[in-house]
């Protein structure tokens, strides 16, 4: 069977490099037969990586030990629904992944375009065949994913005890949706710039393919941080590791692009500056594969470094090289058609609205990068970790969280004086009331004071737009309660699903600050039969016990948890020791409510038979995950509008 | 606003402001702030996990969490158990790097560059409202480049004279359209 995954990965370069040159050949003598077959090629691609991932998943599933991936990456005590995600836990696997994603995004654009003859489709397709080159070739020479042991061992090495978790089985392919796709947007731009093209209907194009692939990143960002939560067993979800940096940096400029595009749609403007933005978007995303293959940094969620990092940097030199010199060459296209009426307007809190996440991005980028370079410079070690980005990404952020208030309430070219005033009083007034409603609860502190003051400020803006909304249409006033939001959301599905993206944002930020500020903490050992307090939380251990499960032995505590005079059951915080790897891994016990988590870790059983235990009151922490699920339902909405992509249609027609 | 209502926020923000606040951030859960994890919690753990130190829960990081409760406990202040670590393991052992030297560069540059940012774009938005379009195509008109966008003659910006060069074109591209 390995014969048919090899082959299948090399069919898959070779057509990756025909469909470039069958395309530029067709774009350049303007034969359709080219062109067509170039298409098919891609289609090819995406089959052939299909069959690859089948052949490998096969082997997985059946512990095929004879391929070096399967016994590296799995064992045979190991759960098939593990054995099945092990395809993303190791390098080989994770690029092949990467190459089906990239293929099938590839495939799926050529569907939806297949009616339209416009050779400008061709030259999109033609770069996202560019980049399946590169990875094809990864798989082929560098880091091929069917080699064969000689002698296959009687079991395998194992699965890295943290990838076990039912998170791991879709987090990946999530993140892997989100970062891959930004190659739509990136081909799209460089195809405008190499084909001479105007108009504006490609930049809405775009724009949909941009939404998909961030709500995407983003939802693979908010289930990494809730892995990490469940897995990494510290209390917390979001540690400014180099790799989650690396998968927010391409979601903080995707989100610049997602605002600032509105202005190019709008008003013809900041079209150099979009295509920068969409091409910066794609190289971090390609970056943040660098930052988790090559090493360079200590990461938490580093589980396949190797040599590959030179391959992904040369990469990225030379497509950013490309596109900066199509920018520069092309600069006459991308003038700007217009003036603007007013610096105070909506699209001057566009434009500093991605000043503000171009400078979180570099923060963050300065950040996670210092390391490596400070050492160059001055020969010592550092870190730079939660405390540094704590400090300095707070602020910006929380400038972020006003401007998210403030944007969708100035107008477009010009805002008066009385606009202002009208669209601000009463927002201004319930961040004031929820802040002074807040102190006396123990709120304290400038950044946390901004953060509820910014938080009430938008969502008052927020429900302020769907009132007016409301009141503006006839038809919708007409309709009572949530059917009169309903249909106001159905008549202008892309602006409303945006303020329910900042709603969901806002529910984030609140639960950020709950959690982080608010936290409350108990630890010590306890023998059986005593207890630890915290906050209205009762923990009395009843004992310690060990329990095997499928491909591990768990030491766990057995805690009767009460809340005030009200028993609540028992917890069970555990150490487990997997088999294969002998590494005791943290097995936390939640108890989760809307209001706080009981977040409860077990450190140890001590010589002397107590249980050293860990306890942490997390407030508000439900807050991030469902904001999240609402900041997908938001994107949904807004995707679902083509009011625009049909006016343009029409437009073109 | 009525006095009562200041009144009543007043009375709601007084406790806040006069400290009396039920609960207090980083607070352990006697309601007494634990001076250990403010410590651990600017430290990285020095085996290879790579995390906080307050949130670590490998071998070494327990121990190494013991080590500044002890050192705590013996009366040593915050600064003096630092150093000490600082100089046992290096500065990597810091969750954040001190602002001197080089360093310094890390925690200067992402605020120059918001400030940067901030004022070229400023730069920018003065640019664009003195720009003028080229080659308008109709005189008055703000909107000249919006067609199809949404833009267009605004209400009450538009005089006669402009009327008058819109009904020309108006009718300039009827004939077009008939012929």
């Amino acid at each position: 069977m390995s014969e048919i995954g090899r082959l299948s990965v090399l069919l898959a370069f070779l057509c990756s490099c025909f469909a470039v040159v069958s395309i530029a050949w067709g774009l350049r003598t303007g034969m359709a037969g080219p062109l067509k077959s170039g298409r098919r090629a891609v289609w090819m691609v995406c089959g052939l990586t299909l069959l690859a991932i089948i052949v490998l998943e096969r082997a997985l599933i059946a512990r095929d030990f004879s391929f070096r991936y399967v016994a590296e990456h799995t064992s045979l005590d190991l759960p098939p629904m593990y054995a099945f995600s092990s395809l993303w836990a190791g390098q080989e696997g994770s690029l092949l992944l990467w190459l089906f994603v990239l293929s099938a995004y590839g495939a799926a654009f050529l569907w939806s375009y297949r009616k339209r003859l416009d050779p400008f489709y061709d030259a999109v397709a033609m770069v996202v065949a560019g980049v399946m080159v590169f990875f094809t070739s990864l798989l082929t020479f560098v880091s091929p994913p069917f080699r064969i042991l000689a002698t296959p061992p009687a079991d395998g090495n194992g699965l890295n005890p943290l990838l076990q978790d039912p998170g791991m089985m879709i987090h990946p392919p999530i993140l892997y949706t989100g970062y891959v796709g930004f190659i739509i947007p990136f081909a799209f731009g460089i195809a405008v710039l190499l084909m001479n093209r105007t108009g504006t209907r490609w930049i809405e194009e775009v724009r949909r393919w941009t939404l998909f692939c961030w709500m995407f990143l983003g939802f693979g960002v908010l289930l990494g941080a809730r892995w990490a939560y469940v897995e990494l067993g510290w209390g917390g979800y979001w540690g400014w590791d180099p790799v989650e940096n690396a998968s927010l940096m391409p979601w903080l400029v995707g989100t610049a692009f997602l605002h600032s595009v509105m202005v190019e749609q709008r008003r013809g403007m900041m079209k150099t500056w979009n295509v920068a933005l969409i091409v910066l978007t794609f190289e971090l995303s390609i970056f943040g594969t660098f930052l988790t293959r090559s090493g360079v940094l200590t990461s938490v969620h580093s589980f396949t470094e190797s040599n590959i990092g030179p391959w992904f940097l040369g990469f990225i030199l030379i497509s950013s090289t490309i596109a900066t010199a199509l920018i520069l060459y092309r600069k006459a296209l991308l003038e700007s058609e217009n003036r603007l009426d007013a610096v105070v307007s909506r699209e001057g809190s566009f434009l500093f609205n991605n000043v503000l996440f171009l400078a979180l991005t570099f923060a963050t980028f300065l950040g996670t990068t210092f390391p490596v370079l400070s050492e160059a410079v001055t020969g010592a070690k550092i870190s730079v970790s939660a405390p540094f980005f704590n400090r300095v990404n707070v602020p910006i952020a929380l400038a972020l969280l006003l401007l998210t208030g403030a944007g969708p309430v100035l107008s477009w070219k010009r805002v008066t004086a009385s606009v202002l005033k009208r669209n601000f009083l009463i927002p201004v007034f319930v961040g004031v009331l929820a802040t002074l409603v807040g102190l006396p609860f123990g709120l304290h502190g400038v950044y946390p004071i901004v953060c509820v003051f910014g938080a009430a400020f938008v969502i008052a803006t927020i429900v302020m737009e769907f009132a007016r909304g409301i009141q503006a249409r006839k038809d919708v006033a007409e309709a009572r309660g949530a059917m009169a939001v309903v249909s106001l959301v159905e008549k202008n599905k892309r602006r409303y699903g945006g303020y329910i993206v900042h709603f969901g944002m806002v529910m984030i930020f609140v639960g950020v600050l709950g959690s982080s500020v608010f936290q409350k903490e108990a630890h010590g050992p306890l023998l059986p039969g005593e207890s630890l307090a915290l906050g209205p939380y009762s923990l009395k251990l009843r004992g310690v016990e060990n329990k095997p499960v499928a491909n591990a032995q768990h030491t766990r505590a057995i805690l009767d948890v009460s809340r005030g005079d009200k028993y609540l059951g028992p917890a069970y915080p555990a150490k487990a020791m997997y088999f294969k790897s002998q590494q005791p891994m943290t097995e936390i016990a939640l108890r989760q409510t809307p209001a706080e988590d009981l977040y409860l870790i077990l450190g140890g059983v001590n010589e002397d038979g107590s249980a050293s235990i860990q306890a942490y009151i997390n407030p508000l922490v439900s807050l991030i995950w469902v904001g999240g699920i609402v900041m997908v339902l938001g994107t949904l909405i807004a995707l679902a509008d083509r009011m625009r992509l049909k006016r343009e249609e029409k437009l073109g027609a | 606003m009525r006095p009562a209502t200041w009144i009543l926020i007043a009375a709601l923000a007084a406790p806040g402001l006069l400290g009396g606040s039920p609960a207090r951030a980083n607070e352990s859960a006697s309601g007494k702030k634990d001076p250990a994890r403010a410590i651990t919690s600017q430290l990285i753990c020095p085996c290879s996990c790579g995390e906080i130190l307050s949130g670590c829960t490998c071998e070494t990081g327990k121990a190494m969490q013991g080590y500044v409760d002890r050192e705590l406990k013996s009366g040593k202040s915050k600064d003096q158990i630092e150093a000490a670590l600082v100089n046992q393991y290096g500065e990597v052992i810091l969750g954040a790097p001190k602002a001197k030297g080089f360093n310094l560069l890390v925690w200067v540059a992402p605020f120059l560059a918001t400030a940067f940012g901030f004022l070229l774009a400023s730069l920018i938005l003065f640019r664009w409202v003195r720009r003028r379009v080229p080659a308008p195509s109709m005189p008055g008109d703000p909107g000249a480049g919006d067609a199809g966008r949404g833009g267009g003659v605004g209400p009450g910006t538009t005089s006669e004279q402009d009327l008058d060069a819109l009904r020309a074109r108006a009718e300039a591209e009827l004939k077009r359209f008939r012929e």
